[in-house]
C-alpha cells in the first residue's frame, strides 16, 4: 500500500534541493535571457540555427541535478511549473524557427545576395589598397550568412579585432532596415514574425522569472531555509570537532 | 612599446598566449552575455575602455596566430569552471578564434627541445606552452612577430631571446 504523501517537514533537504539545484540556476539563467533579449540579441547562430545562450529550461540544470528537477515539477507543491517550463520551451522553439525563417528568406533573396556581392566587391577593392580593411577568402562565402546573423541579433557594433567589424561598420546602414524595407527582399512578414517571437519570448521569460522568484521566497519562508547555501567555515568546524570525543 | 593607433601601417603577425585570449573571451562573456560569475576572473580587462584598447591593438595586426598548446591550456582553464557553463565557454572561445581569423599551429616537443643548445632547459623552466610560443616567434621571424602575454616571466625570457613581446597590462593601459 502506498502511504499518503506527507508535506515536507521544516528545513527539508528535499525543498533545499529544489531551491539550490532547480530554482536558483533557473533564476540566474532567465535573468541572463532577459538581459540578452532586452538588447534584442538572441545569440542566434547561423551554423547551429540555435540561440547559443538561450536554452530550454531543463538545459539550465546540471545533469547530476536533473532528478531534483524531475522531482520539483512532479510535486503538487510546485503545481503549474511544468506547464510554464513547457511554455518557455515552446516560445524558444518559435523564436529559433522565426530566426531561421528570416535568415533563410534572406539567403533566397536574389536582391539581398546581389547587394551583398556588390558591397563585398566594393569592400574588397578597398581592402586591396587599405590595410585597415581586413579580408580573407572565407569572407566571400560566409559573409551573407554572417550579415543575416547580425540582423537577427540586432548587432550594432563589433569589436575592432573581428574580421567582419570594418565591413559591418561601413555597410550596416544598407542592410539594417525597417520591416517595410525588408519587403524588397520578400521578408517583411518573416521580419515581423521574428520581432513578435522575440517580444513574446521576453514576455514569457519575464513572467516566469517573476513566478520563480516568488515561489522561491514562498518555499524559503514556509520551510525556513536560506535562499542560497551558506558556506561552512571548515576551520571553525574542525576546531569544534576537536572537542567531540 | 608599440602604438595602438590605427594607422594604415599594419603590423604583420601577432602571437597570442593563453592569458590575453582568456581575458578577451571572459570579458565578452560577462558584458555581452551576462555571465556575471566570471567577472571576478577578469584581471586586466575590467571595462569597455580596456577591452576596446586591447581589441584595437589586436586589430592592428594583419595576422593572428597561436599554438595548439595554448588551446590545450584553454581546455585546462575551462575544465576548472562550473561544468554547466563549460560548453558556453567553449562556444565563446570558438567564436573568438573564428571572428579574429586566428591561425593555430603545432610546435612539436622534439622541435621545442632542439631550440638551440638550451632547448630542454628552457622547456623545463617555462613549460611547453611558453616554449611553443617562442618557437612560433622564431619560425615567423621574417614577419617581425610580437607575442602578447599576461606572463611576466615569459616577457623577460622573450627579452633575453630578442623576441618582441608585450604584456597585456601595458596594452590595456595604453593611451591613444
Amino acid at each position: 500500500m502506498v502511504p499518503d504523501v506527507a508535506a515536507p517537514p521544516q528545513h527539508s533537504k528535499r525543498v533545499e534541493a529544489w531551491v539550490y539545484a532547480v530554482l536558483n540556476p533557473l533564476i540566474e539563467n532567465l535573468g541572463r535571457e532577459i538581459f540578452l533579449l532586452s538588447k534584442g540579441n538572441l545569440s542566434w547562430r547561423f551554423y547551429s540555427r540555435k540561440c547559443e545562450y538561450i536554452h530550454p529550461t531543463s538545459d539550465y540544470i546540471g545533469i547530476s541535478q536533473r532528478p531534483n528537477y524531475e522531482d520539483f515539477i512532479a510535486d503538487p507543491l510546485n503545481q503549474g511549473f511544468r506547464e510554464k517550463f513547457e511554455g518557455h520551451d515552446r516560445a524558444l522553439t518559435r523564436l529559433e524557427s522565426s530566426a531561421s525563417r528570416f535568415s533563410d528568406g534572406l539567403m533566397r533573396s536574389n536582391l539581398f545576395l546581389k547587394q551583398m556581392k556588390d558591397s563585398l566587391e566594393e569592400y574588397e577593392s578597398n581592402a586591396g589598397t587599405n590595410p585597415l580593411y581586413p579580408y580573407n577568402e572565407s569572407m566571400r562565402e560566409s559573409l551573407p550568412r554572417a550579415v543575416a546573423e547580425f540582423l537577427v541579433n540586432r548587432i550594432d557594433v563589433l569589436p575592432d579585432h573581428y574580421m567582419t567589424q570594418k565591413f559591418w561598420e561601413e555597410y550596416r546602414g544598407k542592410f539594417d532596415l525597417s520591416a517595410q524595407d525588408f519587403e524588397a527582399y520578400g521578408q517583411r512578414q518573416s521580419f515581423q514574425g521574428l520581432a513578435e517571437a522575440r517580444a513574446a519570448h521576453k514576455d514569457f521569460s519575464d513572467k516566469l522569472l517573476h513566478d520563480l522568484v516568488s515561489h522561491r521566497q514562498l518555499l524559503c519562508r514556509t520551510y525556513d531555509i536560506p535562499a542560497a547555501p551558506i558556506p561552512v567555515n571548515r576551520s571553525v568546524s574542525h576546531r569544534a570537532d576537536a572537542f567531540i570525543v | 612599446m608599440p602604438s595602438s593607433s590605427r594607422t594604415t601601417d599594419k603590423r604583420k603577425l601577432l602571437i597570442l598566449d593563453t592569458g590575453p585570449i582568456r581575458e578577451m573571451v571572459t570579458f565578452r562573456a560577462v558584458e555581452l552575455y551576462g555571465f556575471e560569475r566570471l567577472r571576478d576572473d577578469l584581471q586586466l580587462i575590467r571595462d569597455t575602455d580596456s577591452y576596446g584598447r586591447c581589441s584595437r591593438f589586436i586589430a592592428s595586426f594583419t595576422r593572428k596566430t597561436t599554438s595548439a598548446s595554448v588551446v590545450a591550456e584553454l581546455n585546462y582553464w575551462i575544465r576548472k569552471t562550473e561544468p554547466s557553463g563549460q560548453e558556453r565557454l567553449w562556444i565563446r572561445v570558438y567564436e573568438e578564434f573564428r571572428e579574429m581569423a586566428m591561425d593555430e599551429e603545432v610546435v612539436r616537443l622534439v622541435e621545442m627541445a632542439s631550440l638551440g643548445e638550451t632547448g630542454l632547459a628552457l622547456l623545463t623552466r617555462l613549460g611547453p606552452v611558453d616554449v611553443s610560443l617562442m618557437g612560433l616567434a622564431r619560425l615567423h621571424a621574417k614577419d617581425g612577430p610580437l607575442l602578447l602575454t599576461t606572463d611576466d616571466a615569459l616577457c623577460r625570457e622573450c627579452e633575453r631571446a630578442r623576441v618582441h613581446a608585450s604584456h597585456l597590462r601595458d596594452v590595456t593601459l595604453m593611451v591613444r
